[in-house]
């Protein structure tokens, strides 16, 4: 017996944390009664829909929290020690020496006008008591470990210097300099891209695991969690629902809220043929006390005593707790099924008739500095009756612009845009697509009326139809859309573009802004209505997994071009362009045991600037498999073709 | 289908417009700084409506047995040198005084928000030609720009006012551009573009709207500092001409006598005062309740 357990020692318990926030409608009891226990070394994954309280409770451990919020209870140990009670300079010299942070946004965490340099060194002085040039080597060492290049150069560059991805490499490495034994990461890739978010995970997951730091890592993504943690906490409404190892919660959820969430995702393997499950409702109300379990009302295994009393954390197995009256959550039997039965397994057929055809699009955008941004460089595409196109690729590589192009919105710099009937849109961010000073229904009526159609009683009858269409009550027609849900603006914003009868609905990354667990109504709804009213949709995301479930055909772009296109699931199932295999590559899969056996390293590097585009292929700096040929001579896409088509010298 | 049902949270009834409008005037009048306004400023503006009927002396009538009579019953702010009520004349002033923050205010506003939205909306060489004249106004510092314009075109109310906005107007142009810039790049505008809406369209029903309650608030603020620069200019002698009384003339008349009878300035001074408090508290209220962020 030479085999010895690993001595557990805990780094950070949490005893019965409560955190308030004074608010002018009430009291928001956003984390109420969080107790859990993270190891040294351990990585523990928490998740929750926005609101649900991970954030705030993680920045209550540290006591970061602004104004109006603050800690109204319970107890945090560090090591043993109880920090809730500290003074905040005692508490001072444990932020970023013993517990290092990494948040959401590298754009705003940094401070725009000093360097680099200055804001690593100074505190890597102070927390490792080094003189300034032990301190600069230090700091250099770090850029240099989360995958800066050059980075005695780069320490003195400004933030704006520096890409999204860069940022938060910078961000990591200033977490990770202090030696900290604990890194609180706050949804640290939430803003970037899939390919750059692995590399970001990459580098979290193997530089903590060499200084042996134990990290907190906060998100709503659980294929991230699936990628990355040794144990997950599942949050719903300011409390921990369940509690485990990671293959313990994706094998065996035992928590109903777990079992939906899981179940919502799109997986790789199913077919399009499912409806999507979905979890009903909406979260409840945090400004309001709630009686039993706070999940009873979306539950389908909920019953009297969910509603009499709230569950605590009972085990489930090793190191496995659910909150749950029910003894396996919704059970074998009744796992989420769907409301309504599966759609009829109709395969997309294209008749011949096309709907919307773009010939050798090119825009470009003039900036002041009269440099050219090449933002669409000769796209050839074809949408079909009926047909759902999904266009993906990351940020900047011109998805949003064919969008844009494609509805008048920009004039294209050359090409031609065909469109047989009406093109429509629905828009990414809920918030601002619609007029606050108006009512949902002059919103929806507002096509209508600007086109002068039907009279004032046939719009408004239009107005009740469309809304009851989308699965609204009529009666939200009289809300404003600040009363209404992220939700259920997105269902507005659909019904508006159905106003008009088009032909082909644009949907510019229409879930994104979304909660997990509302995102996959929206997107049986865009099903639903594609089926029913055989309309034509484009269907822009970064979300890959739900574009192959909703797209038939796909259509991969990159720094402005169309680098492959074909069915969906063949797409999917077999890449053939370097970068569609680094894309499906880079996102991770809800499931722990096809993220372990994953073994490719993630794509290097960052976007090219679309100002200064290469000669040849403009994948060639980034693509492992990049020959000389590449640089100097651009593949071809052929024209319109439905067959699979590939923009590489070197793809078969 | 999920959510078919309506949450509990409160409903608009048919006739949602008068609904909303009673929540908000519910709110308007419970906000403690609109309050605050409305105590000061309601009593002076209806004093000033019914001046005429009050039993007190006409602002222009001498009295040659009462002069310079300190405050009483009678005079209740006093008489000046020719034996003129000097409640009555404050009054007449307040009358003038409101005239112009008013003018001004809907001046600036109507002339700011037309040019600039056309400015912010159509950009290149419209906005190059209205943002460079500007410029050049607000090169000048506005009091100095009102004094120069009043002794080029005469004095009286119509020059004050005319000088008054011409130093505004600028200001609610960059505001009033600002907003729609911002404005101009959300969604909804691409919404309504998608079906062909007009640019008139976009304008007034999508733009224009989103900017009013800014332009409310710095209108107020220009209606009470409108208030003090005519005060300001009617001092000098460059605005109101006496006999007609407006509350800088008032002042500037007593202060000659200030030792013997301080009331005669000191009091349509507070007058002044207690408008532009109440002003700025309006303003301030408004702004608070349209700040998303009070609710």
């Amino acid at each position: 017996m030479n085999y010895q357990a690993p001595v557990k020692t805990t780094l950070l318990e949490l005893r019965n944390l409560r955190t308030e926030f004074q608010t002018v409608t009430g009291t928001v009891k956003a984390v109420d009664g969080v107790s859990f226990a993270i190891e040294r070394g351990e990585r523990v994954a928490v998740v929750g829909e926005s609101g649900s309280g991970k954030s705030a409770m993680a920045m209550s451990i540290l006591r970061l929290l602004t104004h109006p919020g603050k800690v109204a209870g319970g107890e945090v140990l560090l090591d043993g020690r109880d920090i809730s009670k500290l003074s905040e300079g005692q508490l001072n010299a444990i932020r970023g020496r013993l517990v290092g942070t990494v948040f959401q946004d590298p754009m705003s965490s940094l401070d725009p006008v000093m360097r680099i340099s200055k804001q690593m060194i100074e505190p890597i002085m102070r927390n490792l008591k080094l003189n300034r040039d032990e301190a600069r080597a230090e700091a250099i060492k770090w850029l240099g470990k989360v995958g800066i290049p050059e980075p005695e150069r780069r320490i003195e560059a400004y933030p704006f210097e520096m890409s999204g991805g860069m940022r938060q490499r910078v961000m990591i490495a200033m977490a990770l300099s202090s030696r900290p034994q604990l890194v609180i990461a706050d949804e640290p890739t939430t803003a970037l891209d899939v390919t750059i978010q692995a590399q970001i995970v990459e580098v979290l997951k193997t530089l903590t695991a060499e200084s042996g730091a134990a990290m907190m890592f906060i998100t709503h993504d659980l294929g991230l969690v699936a990628r990355f943690a040794h144990k997950v906490a599942v949050m719903y409404a300011g409390r921990i629902v369940e509690f485990g190892r990671v293959e313990d919660i994706f094998a065996h959820p035992e928590h109903p809220y777990t079992q939906s969430l899981l179940g919502t995702i799109p997986s790789t393997s199913m077919l399009k043929t499912e409806r999507l499950p979905q979890i009903p409702g909406l979260p409840p109300d945090m400004r309001f006390a709630i009686t039993g379990c706070a999940f009873k009302e979306r539950c389908a295994a909920a019953h009297d005593r969910c509603f009499a009393e709230a569950p605590s954390l009972t085990l489930r197995g090793p190191d496995h707790t659910a909150a749950c009256w029910a003894p396996h959550g919704l059970g074998e039997g009744t796992t989420l099924k769907a409301e309504r039965p599966n759609r009829p397994n109709k395969p997309f057929e294209p008749d011949g008739s096309v709907v919307v055809e773009l010939n050798a699009l090119w825009k470009q955008f003039d900036t002041s500095r009269k440099m050219v941004v090449k933002a669409v460089n000769g796209v050839n595409l074809r949408v079909h009756k009926g047909e759902t196109l999904g266009i993906v690729g990351e940020s900047g590589c011109g998805k949003s612009t064919v969008a844009r192009l494609l509805l008048g919105l920009e004039k294209p710099t050359s090409g031609d845009i065909y469109i047989a009937g009406v093109a429509q849109m629905v828009f990414q961010d809920p918030a601002s697509s619609f007029n606050p000073k108006m009512t949902i229904g002059d919103i929806v009526a507002e096509p209508l009326v600007v086109k002068a159609r039907g009279s004032k009683s046939e719009r408004l009858e239009a107005v009740r139809r469309l809304i009851s269409q989308v699965g609204l009550d009529p009666a939200f027609a009289e809300r404003y859309p600040h009363q209404l849900s992220g939700g259920q603006r997105q269902r507005v914003a659909v019904a508006r573009a159905l106003a008009l009868n088009p032909s082909v609905v644009v949907a510019d990354e229409p879930t994104s802004a979304l909660d997990v667990s509302v995102r996959a109504q929206i997107i049986n709804l865009l099903v639903d209505l594609k089926q029913e009213l055989g309309i034509s949709f484009v269907f822009i995301s970064h979300d890959l997994l739900t574009v192959r479930y909703i797209a038939d055909r796909i259509a991969v772009m990159y720094l402005g071009e169309v680098v492959e296109y074909g069915a969906a699931e063949e797409v999917f199932a077999d890449p053939r362009h370097p970068y569609t295999k680094a894309l499906i590559d880079a996102v991770p899969v809800p499931d722990p045991a096809i993220e372990s056996r994953r073994t490719s390293t993630p794509l290097e590097g960052d976007l090219p600037s679309p100002l200064n585009l290469p000669t040849g292929c403009a994948f060639a700096s980034r693509c492992p498999m990049a020959t000389d040929r590449c640089r100097a001579e651009k593949p071809a896409l052929p024209n319109h073709d439905l067959a699979r088509q590939v923009a590489c010298h070197y793809a078969h | 289908m999920a959510d078919l049902s309506l949450p509990a949270t409160p409903t608009r009834k048919p006739g949602l417009l008068a609904a909303g409008s009673a929540i908000a005037r519910h709110r308007f009048l419970s906000h403690p700084k609109v309050r605050l306004a409305l105590v000061l400023l309601v009593p002076i503006i209806l004093l000033t409506i019914f001046a005429p009927i009050l039993p007190i002396q006409k602002p222009l009538e001498t009295n040659l047995r009462a002069m310079m009579q300190f405050p009483s019953i009678e005079h209740v702010f006093g008489t000046d040198k020719m034996g003129r009520d000097i409640f009555s004349r404050t009054l007449a002033g307040v009358q003038v005084s409101l005239l112009v923050g008013f003018s001004v205010a809907g001046i600036a506003l109507v002339f700011g928000m037309v040019l600039g939205t056309l400015a912010g909306f159509y950009g290149g060489l419209i906005d190059r030609a209205i943002m460079t004249v500007v410029d050049i106004f607000l090169a000048f510092p506005s009091l100095l720009l009102a004094i120069g314009l009043v002794s080029v075109m005469g004095t009286g109310m119509v020059p004050v006012i005319l000088a008054i906005s011409l130093a505004d107007v600028p200001r609610f142009i960059r505001l009033q551009r600002s907003q729609v810039l911002s404005l101009r790049s959300r969604a909804f505008i691409d919404a309504a573009r998608t079906v062909d809406a007009s640019q008139f369209w976009l304008m007034s029903r999508h733009i224009v709207p989103n900017t009013l309650a800014a332009m409310l608030v710095a209108a107020s603020i220009a209606a009470a500092n409108a208030i003090l620069v005519e005060a300001s200019l009617s001092f000098l002698g460059l605005g109101i001409m006496p006999p007609q009384p407006s509350l800088g003339n008032i002042v500037r008349d007593g202060q000659t006598y200030l030792e013997q009878a301080w009331w005669i300035s000191t009091l349509p001074g507070v007058v002044i005062l207690l408008i532009a408090i109440g002003l700025h508290f309006l303003s301030d209220g408004v702004r608070e309740l349209l700040d998303p962020r009070s609710r």
